[in-house]
């Protein structure tokens, strides 16, 4: 099938354009997404294509946008809001939580809230704690939530698409360091559905599972150990929630070694409940115990060294998996 | 040589353990995992088993006594031999001891010495704190192979499985170096149609058919562990299987045309998951792996008889007509028992794959995700694994043929049918 190179944003844009010209229910709402285009410009061009009422900015107060959209999914539209920061979204956690996530089990599946949570976490470029956080964790442990994190713009149009389609509220958790990555993305209609995992590298050595702005760093890491003889299958389960459990087990039983990469703080994360799964199904198979590789359990530095410091690098990775195969971390960086 | 058996430790920090039952005395045969006494601290007791096989010759503690953990319980040795000859012919032992079992294939014994397999602990005596990964105790408990005796290569020294790989008799289950027995039956052009027969089968039996099969590509068919030319590769649970089967496979290097009966359907079917084999098209006969049940007495049966009389009992289960089931096939199948190893390696792979009449493996949700050109053939009057099982599971997109009057063996009972839909379907995907 043909395929064009887009960026992230592009690709995107392109999934709300599309939907939003399929279906006169969705919207979409967000500080300085219509008139401006949207921080990361993601709407470029859609308020003169959809006009006010679809197109929509918002003052800055994210718990009444929130409210609105979780209001307006419960009444039967398509709404997308976007977040600016993934640490804003903790002003409509209420609503995400005690509403949205609750609503299909109290009402007995009556009803439903096709509610899109668009926004954006992870570091870069030194924006520090409270603009920096990777927060998939929470959302991950709350019942009734889809979690979303796509990591290449083919992923992200296909699941934005698939978000809109469906009828459960959806954390579609981008990533600052993604927007302006670019990637190729077929043409017409690319629908990626939730809980299918993909499987960014082939490998047979060791499988490393990634997400996000993870993945690009994952495979630069497995690029260079390639050069050291290493073979490493790099899974990206594209949804946390629902997770490909079975991609991710066949790949470790044959590999036998399992390396966990994220962004986010180590403690309480969704690596540690992956492993935690890795562990249960494979452990009879598996020859190295499961390795993660997460944030420190710190707020994010402002500081550009700090920063880096503190969030896993292709180093990091490199290590971890070398580990696994009970090899000296750094004897090759040395020489 | 004597070995001790210890004082388990019952509970972190504990240092002692009361002794409650004994269920040996002294000169008692015991073998391994008789349970020879049962031990307790104050939050639990434990059920202490023998891991080899002698005669008790020394018994330090009676019932009732408080023992010291870690320290010997037992020792199980030579009839007439003392501990004190124990100990000192422990001390004569040399450094470096054979691990490999006197069975072991002329390669292996020279790989074993060519290891440094320096005996950490000189007596045998189960290290309690003896660190393997658990993979790698799995393959040497499969070997034979006495973990305590391997010079680790992992962290802190840490046995794993690169390191029993290397003492392992025909290669470790399911890692590099055990290849399969796979043949070509029939030479030809292009894409080649790989057999996988099922439980208790071996490749030959596709013989008949694919001499029948009027197809120009290239005809191979393979051995699973445990069975004909690969009865002492030692995988012994589905995904060994499906491990197995596709190192093997990518051995060819592209693509394939899959054909499965029974078992083999099912690895056939999670062949497809494997991100390094192209699958081109699947044929399923009586596919196993779809529903839970198998006809667990079958197994058992088949595997236990040992006349002819016995094993054409159990092998007419396996067809509707009876008399589609022709004695050279039961004939057949005895002489190939005439080796002593076959019957205990499909035995474990029974074990590792079917529980009783359940099977312990699925592959409902890979032929779901398989979007080639799939065929399934099954017969209405299957005994083994129930049509109704499998039609439950199929997913939209999968042709079912249901046979009349056609039991577990479709490919022997309807034969021409069977190599024409096969044809059909290598051909459907180009």
């Amino acid at each position: 099938m043909a395929e064009r190179e887009l960026m992230y944003r592009e690709a995107l844009r392109e999934a709300i354009d599309e939907e939003m010209g399929l279906n006169p229910s969705v919207f979409i709402i967000g500080e300085g997404i219509a008139e401006r285009g949207g921080s990361y410009k993601v709407t470029e061009g859609l308020l003169a294509k959809y006009g006010p009422k679809r197109v929509r900015d918002t003052p800055i107060a994210e718990a009444g946008m929130i409210g609105v959209g979780v209001g307006a999914a419960i009444a039967g539209a398509r709404p997308i809001v976007e977040i600016l920061y993934v640490d804003f979204a903790m002003l409509g956690m209420d609503m995400i939580v005690n509403q949205a996530a609750k609503f299909r089990l109290m009402t007995g599946g009556d009803g439903r809230v096709p509610f899109i949570m668009r926004t954006q976490g992870g570091t870069g470029g030194g924006v520090a704690a409270q603009h920096s956080q990777s927060l998939e964790a929470l959302f991950y442990h709350i019942p009734g939530l889809r979690v979303v994190m796509p990591s290449t713009p083919a992923d992200a149009k296909g699941l934005l698409k698939y978000a809109l389609r469906q009828d459960d509220p959806v954390m579609f958790l981008e990533h600052k360091h993604l927007y302006m990555t670019k990637g190729m993305v077929p043409d017409g209609e690319h629908i990626v559905e939730f809980g299918k995992g993909d499987i960014k590298r082939v490998g047979t050595d060791v499988t490393v599972i990634a997400w996000s702005n993870m993945i690009p760093r994952t495979l630069e890491a497995a690029e260079e150990l390639a050069r050291q003889g290493i073979s490493v299958e790099v899974i990206d389960p594209r949804t946390l929630v629902p997770l490909d459990r079975e991609m991710i087990v066949n790949s470790v039983l044959k590999t036998r070694r399992c390396v966990i990469v994220q962004e986010a703080n180590r403690r309480g994360g969704v690596a540690s409940d992956i492993a935690s799964i890795v562990q249960e199904e494979c452990f009879y198979e598996m020859d190295a115990p499961v390795e993660i590789v997460a944030g420190m359990d710190i707020p994010v530095p402002f500081n550009l060294t700090l920063e880096k410091a503190s969030v896993p690098q292709k180093d990091d990775v490199v290590a971890a998996v070398r580990r696994s195969l009970h090899l000296d971390p750094f004897a090759e960086a040395a020489e | 040589m004597a070995e001790a058996i210890l004082v388990p430790q019952v509970g972190q920090d504990l240092t002692e353990a009361k002794v409650v039952e004994l269920h040996v005395k002294l000169g008692d045969q015991v073998k391994k995992g008789d349970l020879v006494a049962v031990v307790e601290s104050e939050k639990a007791s434990f059920e202490v088993e023998a891991f080899c096989e002698g005669t008790v010759i020394s018994l330090p503690w009676q019932v009732g006594d408080t023992a010291t953990v870690l320290e010997p319980l037992m020792h199980v040795g030579a009839p007439g031999e003392t501990v004190a000859e124990a100990a000192r012919s422990a001390a004569a032992e040399p450094a470096v001891v054979p691990a490999v079992a006197p069975a072991a294939q002329p390669e292996a014994a020279q790989v074993a010495q060519a290891e440094p397999l320096v005996a950490k602990v000189a007596t045998g005596v189960v290290n309690a704190a003896l660190r393997a990964s658990p993979i790698a105790r799995r393959v040497a408990a499969g070997q034979g192979l006495d973990l305590a005796r391997i010079a680790g290569s992992g962290p802190k020294g840490a046995v794993v499985l690169k390191d029993v790989a290397a003492l392992a008799v025909g290669g470790a289950p399911t890692t590099g170096g055990g290849a399969l027995e796979l043949r070509t039956l029939q030479a030809g052009q292009g894409t080649p149609v790989v057999f996988i027969h099922g439980f208790g089968a071996d490749l030959s039996s596709w013989r008949p058919l694919v001499a029948r099969i009027g197809l120009g590509s290239p005809m191979m068919a393979l051995d699973l562990p445990g069975h004909g030319g690969s009865r002492g590769h030692g995988a012994a649970d589905f995904a060994g299987l499906v491990g197995a089967v596709g190192q093997t496979l990518r051995g060819l290097q592209g693509s394939v045309h899959l054909v499965g009966h029974s078992l083999g359907a099912a690895v056939a079917v999670a062949l497809t998951q494997r991100g390094d084999l192209d699958v081109r098209s699947l044929t399923l006969i009586a596919p196993a792996g779809l529903g839970a049940s198998v006809d667990g007495a079958f197994v058992e049966g088949f595997l236990g008889a040992k006349s002819e009389a016995a094993l054409a009992a159990w092998m007419r289960r396996l067809v509707s007509d009876p008399a589609t089931l022709a004695p050279v096939l039961v004939r057949a199948t005895l002489a190939a028992r005439e080796d002593a190893d076959l019957v205990p390696a499909q035995s474990r792979v029974a074990r590792g794959v079917f529980e009783g009449s359940t099977q312990l493996f699925s592959a409902a949700a890979a032929l779901r995700s398989y979007q080639g050109p799939c065929t399934v053939i099954a017969g209405r009057d299957d005994a083994i694994v129930p049509l109704r099982e499998i039609e439950a599971a199929l997913p939209g997109h999968v042709a079912l043929h249901r046979l009349d009057r056609v039991g577990h063996l479709p490919q022997v009972e309807a034969a021409d049918l069977v190599q024409t839909l096969i044809a059909r379907t290598v051909r459907s995907a180009g």
